[in-house]
């Protein structure tokens, strides 16, 4: 953890709550977001930073699905299967994924670029099937526009934007 | 019954093309936070007097009476008093709040202020699912927006009247069970979201062990417009126990999937063929009722009304749940979507009660086989008796996700059983009656009573 971390969440998260393990989810999104995984080290720091044992930082990390442990690809394809999806064909994107990518789900390819995943309804069972790139949500996708949207994403993750946050902001 | 128009979804058209985030000015302009300054010139019992006169039901699953849970607060105020507002919108199915939030942010922190002031809370969290990454920035930029322009101030109060409000975003991390709402408070502390034995309940010790009420962001949408029309205008939508507006999820083999708003009452036949479009695809088969953890309604439910009640008295499914009603057309295999609804609860169980730990895993282990067409003579029976064994209802679990499996695999197994019998042929099972819920258990509130 960096000194500009620790101040943004003594800044901005600690005054919100009356214990500092409240605020041990914010700081493993913060790490998560800043390294796009959750090294073991950062753990250690974590706890120590928010006076928690490492062990008790790592049994709520390892519990939440969203916060990776082990080092992920720099996008992370994660694809809805629950039932609305199912039944809308979202099987197919995964299948397409899979063949494009030559993995398969949970895997990460060579270059490290891709991870896929599968992950249950993702509350947009409206426009299914539906699939999350990192924070982007694509909805109502159909396998022939994997390709596309793939194509898209840029280098850096971090300058992937969501185009409909058109205003300044962060959720980290 | 009378809903000439939307209400709730007031200021988001019907028309994707014409949506767009309401920001601040646009939400002050069409009347926003009016109630907000009428609320402040009420004393907090008669908030909640208005709001319980009204029949306000929870929208988040278990529809216990909104004012009653206010009510529980103490009114005496010795400590910190918390609101955590329920979006972590988990259920498959629902996608509700996800819509309001996205269009309408200021709606719900007005019903959030509203509340506040009634059972005098000094600090509200909105516990938002973590995958909603979009949400959560409009949140938080109208958060934001709402502390410019002085609805919310640290120094001053809400509208600067001295009563103190903090409202803060707090993100999920993927884990369905955190929807639970002391599984909620659990991830909130910076635990892991394990739901917690009742009691103490969370009105007298929830977040951080003080007085704490938690409500799903629907039903604070509610809030404002009752405060300014009244009870009485309210009872005019939906039925007498179950009144006012309601969104319905409408996905699956429809035309037109999305989130429709109607009152509460109205058929399943209604709601796919006026709200939805009709059916796409082919016939109707059957629909979930209010996320899957409600079970399925059959081929012949279409005239079921879509209430609290009549979903459970003669739909025979758990509840009207979230109201995003999954619907499947005559192509869809039955065995194949329970088996893709257990094997949600299997990876979602929070592992802490043998009975749906184990049996989620079990279950979902047998469908799969059943799938891969290996189901074997007492492979139906087995599913039956363990659905039987587990959930508050039996008194095995500790939350009510167990009550949701075994009510997904009771209803699509009971009204599609020929289906199911024929994935495993040598089953020795008869026909089961449909099993009716009594009505008597509200399973997924832990104040246990329902307000019939
Ligand atoms: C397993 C489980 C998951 C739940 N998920 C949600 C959810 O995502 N959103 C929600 O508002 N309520 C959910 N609930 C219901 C909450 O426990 C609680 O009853 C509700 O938030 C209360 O708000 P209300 O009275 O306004 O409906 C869930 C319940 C259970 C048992
Ligand atoms: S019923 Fe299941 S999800 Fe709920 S507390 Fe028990 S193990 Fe966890
Ligand atoms: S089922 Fe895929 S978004 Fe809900």
């Amino acid at each position: 953890m960096t000194d500009a971390m620790k101040k943004h969440l003594e800044e901005k998260y600690f005054p919100r709550y009356p214990s500092k393990r409240a605020v041990l989810l914010p700081a493993l999104h913060l790490v998560q977001h800043t390294y796009n995984w959750i090294p073991p080290q950062a753990i250690e720091e974590v706890a120590n930073f928010l006076e928690i044992a490492p062990a008790e930082a790592l049994d709520t990390a390892s519990f939440y699905e969203e916060y990776w442990l082990k080092p992920k690809g720099k996008y992370l394809l994660q694809v809805c299967r629950s039932l609305t999806c199912e039944i809308c064909q979202g099987e197919k994107l995964t299948q397409k994924l899979c063949d494009k990518l030559k993995i398969e789900v949970g895997e990460t390819t060579a270059d490290k670029r891709y991870t896929l995943v599968e992950l249950e309804c993702l509350g947009a069972c409206g426009s299914a099937p539906v699939m999350l790139v990192n924070e982007r949500l694509y909805e109502n996708v159909s396998p022939d526009q994997l390709e596309d949207i793939i194509n898209a994403l840029p280098d850096d993750p971090h300058d992937f934007k969501d185009p409909d946050i058109t205003w300044e902001g962060s959720s980290h | 019954m009378a809903f000439t128009e939307p209400v709730l979804t007031k200021r988001i058209p019907l028309d994707p093309e014409k949506r767009k985030l309401v920001s601040y000015s646009d939400y002050v302009a069409t009347g926003g936070y009016e109630q907000l300054k009428k609320a402040l010139e009420m004393a907090p019992a008669d908030i909640i007097k208005t709001v319980t006169d009204s029949g306000l039901r929870g929208r988040g699953g278990a529809g216990f009476s909104a004012g009653q849970k206010w009510s529980f607060i103490p009114k005496e105020k010795k400590t910190t008093h918390y609101l955590t507002v329920n979006a972590d919108e988990s259920e498959p199915g629902t996608f509700k709040d996800r819509y309001v939030i996205n269009h309408d942010p200021h709606l719900l922190l007005e019903g959030i202020a509203i509340c506040s002031l009634a059972t005098q809370c000094d600090v509200a969290y909105i516990f938002i699912r973590g995958e909603y990454h979009y949400s959560a920035k409009v949140l938080e930029h109208a958060i934001k927006e709402a502390y410019d322009h002085g609805i919310f101030s640290s120094e001053k109060g809400i509208l600067g009247s001295g009563k103190k409000l903090e409202v803060y975003v707090h993100r999920g991390a993927g884990a369905y069970i955190c929807g639970e709402e002391t599984g909620l408070l659990e991830a909130l502390e910076g635990k892991r979201g394990w739901p917690r034995n009742k009691p103490p309940f969370p009105a007298i010790a929830g977040a951080f062990a003080k007085p704490t009420v938690i409500n799903n962001v629907e039903t604070l949408m509610n809030v404002p417009m009752i405060i300014e029309k009244g009870p009485a205008w309210f009872k005019t939508m939906g039925t007498p126990s179950s009144p006012g507006p309601k969104l319905f999820g409408m996905s699956g083999h429809v035309n037109k999937p999305g989130v429709y708003e109607d009152e509460l009452g109205i058929t399943l036949d209604y709601a796919i063929n006026k709200l939805a479009g009709g059916m796409k695809g082919g016939a109707y088969k059957a629909s979930i009722c209010g996320g899957i953890s409600m079970g399925v309604l059959g081929t012949n439910q279409l005239d079921v009304k879509l209430d609290f009640d009549d979903v459970r008295f003669r739909g025979g499914c758990l509840g009207l749940g979230t109201a995003g009603m999954i619907v499947m057309n005559e192509h869809t295999d039955m065995v194949r979507a329970l088996r893709n609804c257990v094997r949600f609860y299997s990876h979602e169980s929070c592992g802490q009660c043998t009975p749906c730990r184990e049996g989620s895993h079990w279950m979902r282990k047998i469908l799969d086989r059943i799938v891969d067409g290996e189901g074997k003579a007492g492979d139906l029976t087995m599913l039956m008796e363990l659905e039987k064994t587990m959930g508050i209802m039996p008194g095995t679990t500790i939350c009510g996700l167990a009550d949701g499996t075994a009510w997904a695999t009771r209803t699509f197994i009971s009204k599609f059983y020929d289906e199911f019998a024929r994935a495993c042929p040598d089953d020795p099972v008869k026909r089961v009656p449909l099993t009716i819920s009594t009505g008597r258990f509200n399973v997924l509130t832990p104040m246990g009573s329902n307000t019939r």
